[in-house]
């Protein structure tokens, strides 16, 4: 008997094949699109239409509310790139150099090294010192004197700081290496049964993350007061809640040990 | 075996070595994370020493043993030489050369992205260009199956395309397509970051791409055993095999559900419905047919040789098995292996019950389970049943061989079944330090020795499988000629329908389209779902 050809409905087993999964796969997408979220109140809510639309992840909207959070106060609006990660040219150096010196070097040192207690700026990542300064234009970061310069700059100036900031050598010429002996264990491996990272995963050591800023020979006493209101929320300008989320769960006694280790400094100031 | 030999040989080393070398980083991986040891402090070595096992471990490795497999097949079952000989070299020196291209990445640590990629994170462009090239050298092998085999079919019209053939042929055809979603998501999402072109990148759709090889590339690192399970293990027992059909079935099923069930892996990601979600769950559960067909049938074709070696009774014929021929030492280990597995994998797959288990050590232990468990074990068995016609050899010591055997299973055992227990308690996977001064992981430390102890075993057996290969006397002695299982009962005829694959190929692709075209499709029109590029390994 001559077999009927593949392609034909008299040969059964591209008949029972393509019945057999067409039957399975509509019987699938039945029971995952309609009875099962029949059976779910907010797929329900409105109507079959809707309901199958959620299940294929494109509800009519997003939430039941419908309001959302448009562009709330206090969060960063700062989308951090590689790109903000280069150093800047000779001439934006020179530039940034002026603006700094007239308007920055009171409190954060004519070399980008406080003699109080406002952060050193010397050898700062740039993408941190321009995130920075357009939070505090925005007043998503809240400081009565930054709000107040920041507001003054164009984005050109604010490059040209951050580029000349980069170019200054640092307090601490080296990131704390992951094995440093006298490093608390937080800053080293982080507190994994309290999903809270080691420092040195992003402020360098083990990875450096964009964003994240050189932490070595800051003022303890800036350090401390940044985890203290990231901790209470009156600081919220962190991406993604990464900082609120990590000193949250610090005990005083954590927060000021990891301040004193990343606040010491090399005997003498060293070169980059 | 005509022109293949040196060809087979040298995929089959480079395989072996590159496995070996992988097993030892998995074990140091075991041991720095276990109370044993003292943490090495820095948990980038450890995601490097990973991302180094899982690419070797999940890409060079089978892919090599698939290719060189396949390339001996073709001219043992077809019984003429190779077509394309030149081009199969070409396709060697691609995986060579894109093997060294990623492995420079990641032993500098500038790609320690693990092997599944995860973007946002973005390593070395070269790590990347180098897996395109190991993946491109196995295609230039996909089109020489189908090339030999289409060549063999014009000579051979109306006969019936050997088992073994037909296999290996679905397999690279598997290999071909499954190989797309990954080879999308590297070329058009992730190099033009890695390049420097572009600084952000749409994670979600990503992940998307990725699942789409993610769960299909198991079912081609399975292909070489199974083809192995139908038409090696009755021979070399000395039984026949149940059914030819049934081969041929398991097969084809394979190729048309192993494909679009991907999504199974996204089961925590929020930007994949959930219809779709139980759509893949679903297509999971039809991957139990085939799988269940091979263990039936060749549980059938095993009795029939103890039956044949005078067993009796409804259960009494297991005492009459060959328990001395190291094959059926292999095949029962890998099938309680992928018994343990497969249950696992069922956990798995369902989209409730995944929630316990999801991203825990569990997860590990299955795959081990089933890939470096039931699969590689037949690997080993695939390359000692054909190192005598590769090299002609006297056959290999049984005795080591044996030992070779029961060391992998009992050190897989020894490490996997730890890990499941870990992961019910809540253990993540892919954590580079666990914390044993805290309480709350008391009770779990012996876990990480357990796993250490086993993956020791598992170095040993390694290079002991590695040692007895090595020691095999090559001459130009002409080997016995090689066979394949023979069926019970030979079909008179083949149906067209399982004598090729234009159906299942179709079928295959349909159901991908329906699968996966809708959630790629709107995650690709979705606006602002691009993330930052976070680049691995220095500024």
């Amino acid at each position: 008997m001559q077999e009927p050809a593949l392609y034909a409905w008299g040969n059964r087993w591209f008949r029972w094949s393509v019945f057999g999964l067409g039957g399975l796969t509509v019987a699938a997408l039945l029971v995952g699109f309609v009875w099962l979220p029949s059976v779910q109140g907010d797929f329900t809510a409105k109507g079959m239409w809707d309901s199958i639309c959620r299940a294929a992840g494109v509800p009519s909207e997003w939430s039941s509310t419908g309001n959302w959070p448009k562009s709330s106060k206090g969060t960063t609006n700062v989308v951090l790139t590689s790109e903000m990660t280069r150093s800047g040219a000779g001439d934006a150096v020179g530039r940034g150099a002026t603006i700094a010196v007239q308007q920055c070097s009171m409190c954060h040192g004519a070399q980008g090294m406080s003699d109080g207690n406002s952060p050193n700026l010397a050898g700062q990542y740039p993408e941190v010192v321009i995130k920075q300064l357009y939070d505090y234009q925005r007043g998503d970061r809240s400081s009565a004197f930054m709000q107040t310069i920041a507001q003054t700059l164009t984005d050109r100036e604010i490059q040209d700081v951050a580029a000349y900031y980069d170019s200054l050598p640092k307090a601490r010429a080296a990131p704390v290496q992951a094995d440093e002996p006298g490093a608390p264990a937080l800053v080293r491996v982080g507190d994994p049964l309290r999903n809270i990272v080691p420092c040195v995963a992003c402020h360098g050591g083990i990875d450096h993350k964009i964003g994240a800023p050189w932490l070595e020979g800051m003022p303890k006493e800036y350090l401390l007061s940044q985890m203290k209101a990231f901790a209470s929320g009156e600081r919220r300008n962190d991406s993604y809640g990464q900082m609120r989320n990590m000193v949250r769960l610090l005990t005083p006694q954590e927060l000021e040990s990891v301040a004193e280790f990343y606040a010491r400094r090399e005997p003498a100031i060293a070169s980059r | 075996m005509f022109l293949a030999k040196r060809l087979v040989l040298a995929h089959f080393w480079v395989a072996f070595v590159a496995f070996v070398a992988a097993l030892v980083l998995g074990e140091w991986q075991m041991f720095v994370r276990s109370p044993l040891s003292a943490w090495v402090g820095d948990p980038e070595h450890y995601y490097r020493s990973v991302t180094g096992h899982g690419t070797v471990m999940g890409y060079v490795f089978p892919t090599l043993v698939a290719m060189g497999f396949g390339y001996a097949i073709t001219e043992l079952a077809l019984k003429r030489p190779l077509l394309g000989l030149r081009w199969a070299w070409i396709g060697f020196w691609l995986v060579i050369i894109g093997t060294v291209m990623a492995a420079v990445p990641i032993a500098v640590g500038r790609a320690s992205v693990l092997y599944t990629f995860y973007p946002p994170m973005i390593g070395s462009v070269f790590y990347y260009l180098g897996v395109v090239l190991v993946v491109v050298g196995s295609w230039v092998w996909v089109a020489l199956m189908a090339i030999n085999l289409r060549a063999w079919k014009r000579d051979n019209a109306g006969k019936a395309v050997p088992l073994a053939m037909f296999g290996n042929v679905a397999g690279a055809y598997l290999w071909a397509w499954t190989s797309v979603g990954a080879a999308i998501e590297i070329i058009f999402l992730i190099l033009p970051v890695a390049l420097g072109f572009k600084n952000t990148i749409d994670a979600g759709l990503a992940r998307v791409f990725f699942s789409w090889t993610l769960h299909a590339i198991v079912y081609f690192w399975l292909m070489p055993s199974y083809i192995a399970f139908y038409t090696i293990v009755p021979r070399a027992i000395g039984g026949r095999l149940y059914s030819d059909t049934m081969g041929r079935v398991a097969f084809i099923l394979f190729l048309v559900f192993s494909m679009p069930i991907g999504i199974h892996h996204l089961f925590a990601d929020p930007q994949v419905g959930a219809g779709f979600k139980f759509l893949h769950a679903a297509f999971t559960a039809m991957v139990a047919v085939p799988t269940f067909l091979t263990v039936f049938t060749i549980v059938a074709s095993v009795e029939i040789a103890a039956r044949l070696r005078g067993g009796k009774g409804i259960f009494g014929w297991v005492k009459a098995l060959p328990w001395g021929n190291p094959m059926m030492l292999a095949v029962t280990f890998s099938f309680i292996m992928l018994g343990f597995g497969g249950a696992g994998g069922i956990i798995n797959m369902s989209f409730q019950l995944n929630e316990t288990i999801h991203n825990t050590q569990w997860v590990t232990g299955h795959f081990h389970l089933i890939f470096a468990g039931a699969i590689v074990i037949m690997y080993f068995m695939l390359a000692y049943d054909l190192w005598p016609q590769l090299t002609g050899c006297k056959p290999l010591p049984a005795g080591l061989v044996k030992a070779q055997l029961w060391l992998w299973f009992v050190g897989m055992m020894v490490m996997t079944l730890p890990w499941h227990w870990v992961g019910l308690l809540g253990m993540p996977r892919r954590m580079a330090y666990f914390d044993f001064t805290n309480p709350a992981l008391d009770g779990q430390g012996w876990t990480l020795i357990a796993g250490s102890i086993g993956g020791l075993m598992l170095v040993l057996s390694g290079l002991l499988f590695v040692f007895i290969l090595a020691r095999a006397r090559r001459t130009d002695a002409q080997p016995a000629p090689f066979t394949f299982s023979i069926p019970v009962h030979m079909p008179a005829t083949t149906p067209v329908a399982l004598n090729g694959f234009s159906l299942w190929l179709a079928l295959m692709i349909a159901l991908t389209l329906v699968n996966y075209g809708f959630p790629i499709a709107q995650l690709a029109v979705l606006k602002e779902t691009s993330v930052p590029a976070i680049p691995i390994g220095g500024r």
